[in-house]
């Protein structure tokens, strides 16, 4: 069982430590390396998400990372104390309209989900946010 | 090495080459879309943006890409994009943009759809 942590705060310049932080975690798991690359952009859009709308400009925050990883599953816990905001709530987007209109934002979602075999979001008090991204072993 | 990094050439027949390099994330991709859009004030509409070295992209770097196609298009122009890793592919891949963008596997073959 394969178990670590880690805390940043709400900044974009965090992402590059926190990508790195889950590739390492990944290499010392069963996750196959094919699912490398897809797992680190999960999460990479999880957290992106929660600096970008969790908190109003200015206010910092912290976002806390932790994986657990077993021979069945890769399982990421992302927490954070911002604006409540369910992901469960926002529909996948049409691909060409976006084209069409020039949307730039609202991919990461639909990301997650592609990717992940589970998007599960859930309020805790005393922690807020939380959401669970997890991919199976197979 | 900076975590990313855009060269800007000017190529025959008005276009323009991108070279983007490292990674291209929420946070460095308003540096790629103020190129862009730099460009477009300029009146260039025809770039073609060599992807080989770029290590990462996520949504938010995808998204100056769709941002910036339909304005290219609408001005007789278009982005091809060149070259990219597997993973960088596998990210257009997953967003459905393989249908949308062109890809060619170097310069001279992007150059020569834009014509």
């Amino acid at each position: 069982m394969l178990k670590d942590r880690l805390v940043v705060s709400n900044d974009t310049r965090h992402l590059i430590v926190v990508r790195d932080f889950v590739s390492r975690c990944i290499r010392q798991s069963r996750l196959p390396r094919e699912d490398e690359n897809k797992v680190i952009l999960a999460v990479d859009e999880a957290v992106t998400n929660i600096i970008e709308h969790g908190y109003d400009e200015g206010v910092s925050g912290s976002i806390e990372l932790e994986i657990e990883a077993n021979d069945q599953q890769f399982k990421v816990m992302i927490r954070d104390t911002g604006r409540v905001f369910n992901p469960e709530s926002v529909p996948d987007p049409d691909m060409k309209e976006h084209v069409q209109k020039g949307y730039k934002k609202g991919l990461g979602i639909f990301l997650m989900r592609q990717i992940m075999d589970e998007v599960r979001y859930k309020f805790k008090d005393g922690v807020k946010n939380e959401l669970t991204l997890v991919k199976y072993i197979r | 090495m900076p975590a990313f990094q855009i060269l800007k050439e000017k190529v025959a027949d008005g276009m323009i080459l991108l070279t983007v390099r490292g990674f291209l994330d929420a946070h460095t991709f308003e540096e790629l879309e103020r190129c862009i859009n730099d460009l477009f004030e300029e009146g260039h509409y025809k770039l073609v943006v060599d992807l080989s070295g770029l290590d990462y992209i996520s949504s938010a770097g995808a998204g100056v890409f769709i941002g910036a196609i339909g304005t290219a298009q609408e001005n007789e122009g278009n982005i091809i994009l060149v070259n990219p890793s597997p993973n960088v592919k596998e990210v257009f891949d997953l967003l459905g943009l393989s249908q949308i963008f062109t890809f060619k596997a170097n310069r001279e073959d992007a150059a020569k759809a834009l014509r």
